[in-house]
């Protein structure tokens, strides 16, 4: 029999409403897990002392007969930049004199209102710059890091110690620690999901979105998460589709862009093989392979940098000017106060090559109904190490890993990555999946067409089964 | 000048940390400089480039502040 843990959450849904399990049982089920495991991954830094009491509420709500969705009594945690009644907020930094209020963010009171019992705070890397969420551990290899800056919540679902969790995205952070540990990591487009009592990173870069086990409860958390939210100027209102009705279509017919500059120009070889294979499985299963270019790319990076620098020094300023900043981590300190270097001219002609991109991806998507990459360029390199070794060339890991998430973040567009294989070392890679704005239907029926003819999201992390 | 003409340095260079508003001790100035190196090679990419044509992705939104609050 699969384990609680390993249960998909419409399958937990389903025993909760016939009575062969309880919110509280499962509930206690993941605490365990936490109290059994978490010393070695520290993926949670605050657990929350009511978890048990809302899961009685939810099991009560369900006896009442209240008509919820198939997120009532499923334990989740979140990202420690969302804002949570009751569960303080630190966004990973221990600077003195910063507090965050303790009300719910849009998506916790969200997610509350669906049912969700709140196992407790994921680790972020500190106000989410960064993709080594020091002192989480990769539950594929605890020596490795998780990835970032969602570290906490892609270490915490793949090792089964929550159903899902919330993360949040400005370069890639949800899709990046989803892609190093094994899981499904979403980022929805900009404005479908509020960013309403995030900690700020950079305002027009911020993505909420969820870490899940697999697709379907991927799809779950996004019907629960989306919607239209007035106190986020970005928050578009649009009508909700059923986001999971299209899960179980294949992909026969369906038009498939593989970007060839860019995405595919310095991959470490196990990731790109294992692309290679994820593509041509797809053209197999009916679906057409477009080979496109999208030359805007080679401006991306200094758009991304010009673009968050400059964001995230504008909202840290009041710590920068009074010199908190020298509390942060040396690598957060570097960034928040390097971008009063970003003039504003620079900055104005990055947003005007964020447009030329756009307008780039719009023509792709005159040609293909979704574009494939690898989610990341490498897998989970080991703690402490800097530098990897790709075509030849070494190269700054934290550069790296960003490269093929962050177009992504500068386009506005639905992105997804789900898990596509394992390397040498036994760690997990990442298929991403990207599509039209709105149109996370493409992406969630793509990844899950390919993650149901594959076997990799059954698989666990060793010692964690 | 456009503001006033009463300005008692005039003549010399403004003050870099007073251009960028970074007041930082020399030798932290230096740190953040040094790392900001590489990401500079980066935007000054960007440089080249001829967008006069091109709007920025940047909307002002007059009405925006009228949105319902409190939902």
């Amino acid at each position: 029999m699969t384990a609680l843990h390993r249960l998909p959450i419409a399958k937990l849904s389903a025993l909760m409403a016939g009575g062969e399990l309880s919110a509280v049982q499962l509930t206690r089920h993941m605490l365990d897990r936490i109290a059994r495991h978490d010393g070695t991954l520290m993926s949670h830094i605050h657990l929350n002392a009511a978890a048990l009491d809302e899961a009685r509420a939810a099991d009560q709500r369900r006896r009442r007969g209240d008509r919820v969705g198939p997120l009532l009594g499923i334990p989740v945690s979140v990202k420690d930049n969302y804002f949570s009644t009751g569960m303080p907020t630190t966004a990973g930094t221990r600077a003195p004199g910063i507090a965050f209020e303790q009300s719910d963010s849009a998506c916790v009171e969200r997610l509350r209102a669906a049912g969700c019992v709140f196992l407790g705070k994921t680790r972020t890397h500190e106000f989410a710059w960064g993709t080594v969420t020091d002192p989480v551990a990769n539950p594929w290899d605890t020596n490795r890091i998780p990835g970032g800056s969602s570290g906490g919540s892609g270490a915490a679902v793949a090792a089964g110690l929550a159903c899902a969790a919330l993360g949040s995205d400005t370069g890639g952070s949800i899709r990046i620690p989803a892609s190093l540990c094994g899981t499904v990591g979403l980022k929805p487009t900009f404005g479908r999901v509020s960013r309403h009592g995030i900690v700020p990173h950079s305002w027009s870069l911020d993505h909420p979105g969820p870490l899940a086990r697999n697709v379907d409860d991927a799809a779950i958390m996004l019907q629960a998460l989306a919607g239209y939210d007035p106190r986020d100027p970005a928050c578009q209102d649009r009508p909700m589709p059923d986001y999971r009705r299209g899960l179980k279509r294949n992909v026969r017919g369906l038009r498939i862009g593989v970007v060839e500059n860019h995405f595919l120009d310095r991959n470490l070889p196990s990731v790109q093989a294992l692309f290679d294979a994820a593509v041509a499985d797809l053209a197999r299963d009916g679906a057409q392979i477009v080979r496109v270019q999208a030359p805007s790319l080679r401006y991306g990076l200094g758009a991304i940098f010009a673009i968050e620098l400059a964001s995230s020094s504008a909202w840290h300023d009041r710590w920068v000017r009074d010199g908190t900043t020298a509390h942060y981590t040396s690598d957060v300190r570097d960034l928040v106060e390097m971008g009063r270097l970003v003039s504003a001219v620079d900055y104005l002609k990055a947003e005007q090559v964020r447009t030329v991109m756009m307008e780039e991806f719009r023509g792709i998507f005159e040609k293909v109904d979704v574009v494939a990459t690898p989610t990341e360029p490498l897998t989970a390199w080991r703690k402490g190490e800097w530098t990897v070794d790709i075509a030849g060339a070494p190269e700054s890991v934290l550069a790296a890993s960003w490269r093929l998430t962050y177009p992504f973040n500068l386009t506005g567009l639905p992105a997804i990555t789900v898990p596509c294989g394992f390397d040498a070392d036994g760690m997990p890679a990442g298929l991403q999946i990207a599509a039209r704005p709105f149109d996370e239907a493409a992406v969630l029926r793509v990844a899950a067409h390919y993650e149901r003819s594959h076997d990799w999201s059954a698989r666990t992390p060793p010692g964690f089964d | 000048m456009f503001l006033s003409n009463d300005h008692p340095e005039e003549g010399s260079p403004i003050d870099p940390a007073d251009l960028s508003g970074l007041d930082l001790p020399a030798e932290r100035l230096l740190a953040v400089h040094s790392a900001f190196r590489p990401i500079l090679d980066e935007i000054r990419k960007l440089r080249e480039l001829e967008l006069q044509a091109i709007h920025p992705a940047v909307i002002f939104e007059p009405t925006a502040v009228y949105r319902e609050r409190g939902k």
